[in-house]
């Protein structure tokens, strides 16, 4: 009985520590965790949709994070998981975003053309390009860990990272080009 | 180091280590330049990636799981556990219906014989008037004749308030039960065990019930009954 009572507060000591881990990986995470999604999908209301079932699985899987360090690379093998299978299940009705005229899919206008510029030529960027870089500037992941998690060698990794920045200022500098001609 | 392989290992992580680009850098102010004007590309490049993330998104990511969890521990709790507890509630609500009925009545008339001393010992002398008292409740009269009644007491037949008169015969004494006709459930007309044998029948509007030891002594008393007994309906 006395056991049993002990067992019972153990399990319910258990849960709200489990809580309290999930609501620190939350608040820890999860603004990353979304901005790496709207770079993915490059579309925030879906982006918004996947964090939530990202962080739901995670709720579901937590005690299998045994080191939270390795929470940001568990997140987001969740949320690539969680991404693909929105392709699968809306396979039939997927709307390409590309074909979609949205002003600003990725992010309100903050008045700051360079920011506006900047976000339009890496959305434009093909996603085995961005992804890496997404992962590189955002999350900070280095290129052994985007290796890793794309399941590539490092040196296409560092290849498709440079290519991506090369095609970001090339981008840049057509739009400046363009820019002064049109002016004068 | 050359510069194409400088400037694809700046673009690839403008952030690196690696010695070797460190070294070129330092010994060559052009290869510095161009690190300083990427990392400042870099810079702008983190401040457009850092799109504005909607508000109370972590309070939404908490409540969903929150409610989530909710719901399983509601579905944990399996449907067929809340039907196993309503069968079992339902068979033990129709066993316990089955189980009433004439036998209920019959042996509850027994135990109530097996304890005739008790009754006798409960209450003292008891007059005509005092049994037409508690006769009044089933709108009933006795009248002189019937015999000695040694008592008279209202008890619970199948849950039924009924009168039990103990009543002193030729051959000893007898019980006679009143109930009201209506509400009193079906008993044989006439039956019997080891010990009793009991007889019942509709009076006007009262249900009777005579047991004795003898059905000599129940057939006395169903005599005297029907003549001096009468229930106004």
């Amino acid at each position: 009985m006395l056991g049993n009572k002990n067992k019972v507060s153990s399990v319910s000591t258990d849960m709200m520590t489990k809580q309290r881990r999930y609501e620190a990986l939350v608040k820890a995470l999860h603004a990353d965790i979304f901005r790496y999604a709207v770079w993915l999908i490059k579309d925030r209301a879906i982006a918004e949709d996947v964090v939530q079932e990202t962080f739901l699985r995670a709720w579901k899987s937590l005690d299998s994070l045994q080191d939270e360090t390795a929470a940001k690379s568990w997140l987001i093998t969740i949320l690539r998981r969680e991404n693909a299978r929105r392709f699968e299940r809306k396979q039939f009705d997927l709307v390409d975003i590309d074909d979609v005229s949205v002003a600003d899919p990725v992010a309100p206008s903050d008045g700051n053309i360079e920011n506006r510029d900047l976000r339009r030529a890496i959305a434009l960027l093909s996603e085995e390009y961005r992804e890496p870089l997404v992962m590189q500037v955002i999350m900070g992941f280095s290129g052994d860990e985007i290796a890793e998690q794309l399941n590539l060698n490092k040196n296409t990794v560092m290849t498709r990272l440079f290519r991506a920045r090369s095609q970001i200022k090339e981008i840049m500098t057509k739009d400046k080009e363009f820019g002064a001609q049109s002016n004068g | 180091m050359d510069d194409l392989n400088f400037r694809r290992t700046i673009y690839a992580d403008p952030y690196t280590k690696d010695p070797e680009i460190l070294e070129a850098a330092k010994s060559d102010p052009k290869k510095q330049a161009f690190w300083d004007e990427v990392r400042m590309m870099e810079a702008s490049l983190e401040q457009a990636m850092n799109v504005p993330v909607p508000e109370g998104l972590a309070d939404k990511l908490i409540l969903r799981q929150s409610m989530d969890d909710f719901q399983q521990q509601k579905k944990r709790r399996p449907w067929y556990l809340a039907l196993a507890a309503s069968v079992f509630l339902a068979s033990i609500l129709s066993v316990s219906l089955l189980m009433q009925g004439p036998t209920d009545l019959k042996s509850d008339v027994y135990a109530h014989m097996s304890h005739m001393s008790y009754e006798l010992n409960k209450s003292g002398k008891v007059d005509l008037a005092m049994v037409n008292d508690k006769l009044a409740t089933y709108n009933g009269q006795v009248n002189e004749g019937i015999g000695e009644i040694v008592s008279a007491n209202y008890c619970y037949l199948d849950s039924i308030k009924s009168l039990h008169l103990i009543i002193k015969g030729k051959d000893g004494l007898a019980s006679l039960f009143v109930m009201p006709s209506e509400i009193s459930k079906t008993i044989d007309d006439d039956f019997s065990n080891d010990v009793y044998t009991g007889s019942a029948f509709l009076l006007e509007s009262a249900k009777i019930i005579i047991v004795g030891e003898t059905s000599a002594q129940v057939e006395e008393l169903k005599a005297k009954a029907k003549t001096l007994l009468s229930f106004s309906i």
